[in-house]
């Protein structure tokens, strides 16, 4: 795939005289289509196809981009890379370099069990419209006031090749749906979800993920807290986090604060930083049960690669391990500055997004409890389910999660439903309190933010439900 | 060398021979070049060149989009002649309007601004000027970006309208760090002026000075000052809810409101202000080739308009108020109308309250009740008795939206022209004083 294409830039490169470059091919064809209860509001084709070239220049680093790929257009984009660096290097206090790395030379494919094109696109469209009637119909007394939804398919090519002799071919078909609704009562207001399903495959993943079931099931539990959800019990309780929760806490307290580059302030400004320091692995975050793991080679993930894009080979990491703070995630520039090997984070959104580091699937690894195991020795608490409403600091220390879908425990046993619990801690506090974890391990999707220009990659979170002791939940204002 | 207007016009007319009965093409042409700043260095230089392509197609009633950064325009062809062959197998949209007749678009007065194109060239003398007067100012380190960008933009339609501009922005944020503290200042223009980028970070230092040594306060009920940084955000998100569709899809506080409601404080109004030409991201005719309009969202606190593109018009009984965006309309510049108030009246008329001078991570429980919260980021000062009394350690804004607007109580004379991360739409804004916000803070 365009291997010509990338083979140039990095020939110009070379005669440029640059330290280091690297060129990726990358490319995106997709098809999305977007419902309002029930009726197709149109549909998308999206495509988005170029090259990203990235040079190291007197310890200054330049990234161009550019789609139109005849040679005149690639050497232009190399050399203003070339020549933007160079005029910048002067401005270093301390100079990039990246460090040794095993590189591939590989190529990998993504094969679906169901291509995209197998259902007719008025297949499609009448699943979407399935969905807004079962969720119209899974309410007792309330009103849906509307559903939308979106099914988005894509395909996703890159060629990467450096001029250290790293070549990757990939190519991998990722399926993603999301559906929200709102209903309400005239009494009571109004309760609103959005959810996305999302992963690595075909149109297999609709048999398993079965989202309009899933969401009319939803729908009903949470008229349910709509019609009957009170105010959490004040004090100190014990709290039972379901594994959606659970994903999203990994993810934000623990996978982006491993983030290297955000250590060393490269996204200061930006994403922010981090309460992880230099020097700080081994030191203790949480309970001996804390352990997380972030493995882009989990198959059929949201955020599958076997090779970065510097061409490392991806492996799992364990960030946080037994509650210690264990391993950061790297690409070549962090390596060398903490003295250690890439392993394998750097990731772009699309031709035109340098390279930065990303999670890909991060994960609590899971315990030995069954779910009425971590509920049985609860004498007051509150299962909180999914959410809504989340934020933490830059420093990814203080995080709020207001739940979605909870319930009262009551002497170990499920009881009424509560609205809008605010479950809100530092991440020390979070960790520290874990006493137990399930033994059923999901996944959830998303798309995770980071870079200027600001980048969007698909990423899978996750867990199992857990259960902290001794947390004085909020309640929304 | 592609010529957009050609091009786009190429596309409506290749769209048209495929049997689609409409069409209307964007094709942007668009370069730009970026520093990153971190650690008081350039962590890198990103330069862009490329052409970005969208089509609205439509026959008998069905809808379709491309959106598009192919290599050839060739590639766009066959992506239309693909869509053609999807038109049997989808069901008329029920936003379905026909595209509008062109009417006359009188181009905006703003011209490119030489010294953005020059900057373009060679950037390291801004961000030499960025990190040396942030250091001067006492800054121990900062990070930030500078960006310089210079876009073409050509929109077609199959009802004849034909439509050229181009135009030239900067956008320079810089956060500094002394102690434990921390200050950001953010600007978007349509000019290149060092001493408004150098304002940039000496306000960012200052900030950061004022918050070194910060304390924590309790969560509770303060009266809040906004920063034109925190309206700028917030007001991004009023706006977004103020898409007709999103409106209509639940993700509005206003799905539940009419225009012509209260909605916010009567000293408080908001417009998209898209004609205004000194305000990045003012253009003179929307997707859809109709002109655009400075108009109120909010005016003296009344809900005067949800932004439309025909399509959306057409289904809420309306006119289309030049927001399109093919399926979602979109604000393209935002401002809120200044009031009389200087920053340190505003600080005067405050007994317990804080200054939030930055915030981001902005999200909804419920978006049409508007339940969120926010965190608050770099300097946050408390105020008592009408005086800033030191700095506070982060805090949440927790509240609902709808209470955020009702409870303007204070505008501020000077205006600030932001764009940054978490203000994707520039936004020129002023100080706010809001009473009896709730805020919310975590357990250790």
């Amino acid at each position: 795939m365009y291997e010509d294409e990338v083979s140039y830039a990095l020939k110009v490169a070379e005669e440029l005289g640059v330290t280091y470059a690297e060129a990726r091919y990358h490319g995106r064809r997709g098809l999305t289509l977007t419902t309002r209860n029930g009726e197709l509001l149109g549909v998308g084709r999206d495509l988005s196809v170029g090259i990203g070239i990235r040079v190291l220049v007197e310890g200054a680093l330049g990234f161009s981009s550019t789609n139109r790929l005849d040679r005149a257009s690639i050497r232009e984009a190399v050399e203003d890379a070339y020549r933007l660096a160079k005029v910048h290097a002067k401005l270093m206090r301390e100079k990039i370099e990246f460090g040794e790395a095993k590189l591939g030379r590989a190529s990998y494919r993504v094969l679906e069990r169901r291509a995209f094109d197998s259902m007719d696109l008025s297949d499609k469209v009448l699943l979407l419209r399935e969905l807004w009637k079962r969720v119209q119909d899974s309410v007792r007394e309330s009103r849906v006031v509307v559903v939308t939804s979106t099914l988005t398919e894509y395909v996703e090519e890159k060629t990467v090749a450096s001029t250290d002799g790293a070549l990757v071919a990939s190519r991998v078909p990722r399926l993603s749906f999301n559906y929200s609704f709102v209903i309400a009562t005239p009494e009571k207001g109004t309760i609103q979800r959005r959810f996305l399903y999302g992963a690595s495959g075909g149109l297999e993943l609709l048999d398993e993920w079965r989202p309009i079931e899933a969401a009319a099931e939803e729908a009903a539990r949470l008229e349910g807290v709509l019609l009957e959800g009170r105010s959490p019990p004040s004090g100190e309780i014990d709290v039972v986090i379901g594994s959606e929760i659970v994903g999203l806490v990994v993810h934000e307290s623990c996978g982006h604060p491993s983030e290297a580059d955000r250590i060393l302030g490269r996204e200061a400004a930006q994403a922010g930083m981090s309460f992880i320091k230099p020097g700080m692995l081994g030191q203790r975050i949480g309970t001996e049960l804390v352990t997380v793991i972030d493995d882009p080679t989990i198959p059929g993930s949201n955020g599958f690669y076997l090779y970065d894009d510097e061409g490392v080979p991806a492996r799992p990491r364990y960030l946080y391990r037994e509650g210690l703070i264990n391993e950061h995630l790297h690409n070549r520039w962090t390596a060398r500055v903490f003295g250690v090997e890439s392993n394998g984070a750097a990731r772009s959104m699309n031709y035109r997004s340098e390279p930065i580091i990303r999670m890909a699937n991060t994960y609590f690894k899971p315990g030995d409890y069954g779910f009425e195991e971590l509920l049985e020795d609860v004498k007051l608490g509150v299962y909180l389910k999914s959410y809504m409403e989340w934020n933490i600091d830059d420093e990814r220390w203080s995080q709020r999660y207001v739940g979605l879908e909870a319930y009262t425990i009551v002497r170990g046993e499920l009881g009424e439903p509560v609205r809008n619990p605010v479950l809100e801690l530092t991440t020390k506090g979070f960790y520290g309190r874990v006493d137990a974890v399930g033994k059923d391990l999901h996944f959830y999707a998303g798309t995770c933010g980071k870079g200027e220009p600001g980048q969007g990659v698909p990423v899978w979170f996750g867990g199992a439900d857990l259960r902290l002791r001794r947390v004085k939940l909020g309640v929304v204002a | 060398m592609i010529r957009v207007r050609e091009a786009a016009e190429r596309i409506v007319s290749k769209a048209l021979e495929k049997g689609f009965e409409e069409a209307a093409s964007r094709v942007v042409r668009y370069r730009s070049v970026m520093v990153k700043l971190a650690n008081s260095e350039p962590s890198v230089i990103q330069r862009w060149d490329e052409v970005i392509v969208g089509a609205y197609l439509a026959k008998e009633r069905r809808a379709l989009v491309v959106e598009a950064r192919p290599s050839r325009l060739e590639e766009v062809d066959r992506v239309v002649e693909e869509l053609a062959g999807f038109v049997s197998s989808v069901k008329e949209s029920p936003l379905y309007a026909p595209l509008p007749e062109p009417v006359e678009v009188k181009p905006l007065s703003t011209t490119c601004d030489d010294r953005i194109l020059e900057a373009m060239k060679d950037p390291s003398e801004l961000a030499q000027l960025v990190v040396n007067a942030a250091h001067e100012e006492g800054a121990e380190r900062i990070a930030g970006m500078i960006s310089l960008k210079y876009w073409e933009r050509a929109v077609a339609t199959s009802t004849g309208a034909s439509l050229y501009e181009d135009q030239a922005m900067m956008e320079t944020y810089v956060r500094a760090f002394i102690d434990e503290g921390s200050g950001q200042w953010a600007l978007g223009s349509r000019t290149l002026d060092k001493d408004s980028i150098e304002d940039v970070a000496r306000s960012a230092a200052r900030y950061a000075r004022e918050a070194r040594k910060p304390k924590p306060v309790e969560a509770g009920v303060y009266d809040l000052i906004l920063s034109p940084m925190v309206v700028g955000n917030l007001m991004n998100l009023v706006a977004f809810m103020s898409s007709a569709l999103r409106v209509m899809m639940g993700f509005s506080i206003f799905s539940q409101r009419a225009v012509g409601e209260n909605v916010a404080s009567s000293i408080f109004t908001l417009l998209d202000d898209a004609r205004n030409p000194q305000l990045p991201g003012s253009t003179a005719f929307d997707d859809e080739g109709m002109p655009t309009s400075s108009k109120p969202i909010i005016e003296e606190g009344v809900l005067r308009n949800l932004l439309h593109n025909s399509k959306t018009a057409h289904k809420m009984k309306a006119r289309t108020t030049g927001n399109a965006g093919w399926i979602m309309p979109h604000s393209w510049t935002l401002r809120v109308e200044a009031g009389d108030c200087s920053l340190d009246e505003m600080i005067s008329e405050v007994k317990r309250g804080l200054l939030v001078t930055n915030n981001w991570y902005t999200r909804l429980q419920n978006y049409v009740e508007g339940i969120f919260s926010t965190i608050t980021r770099d300097a946050l000062l408390v105020i008592e008795d009408g005086e800033v009394k030191g700095a506070a350690t982060r805090l949440r804004i927790a509240d609902k939206l709808p209470s955020l607007l009702a409870s303007v109580d204070v505008v501020g004379k000077e205006l600030y022209d932001i764009k940054w991360w978490e203000v994707r739409v520039p936004t020129r804004a002023p100080y706010l004083l809001i009473r009896g916000v709730h805020t919310s803070k975590h357990l250790d």
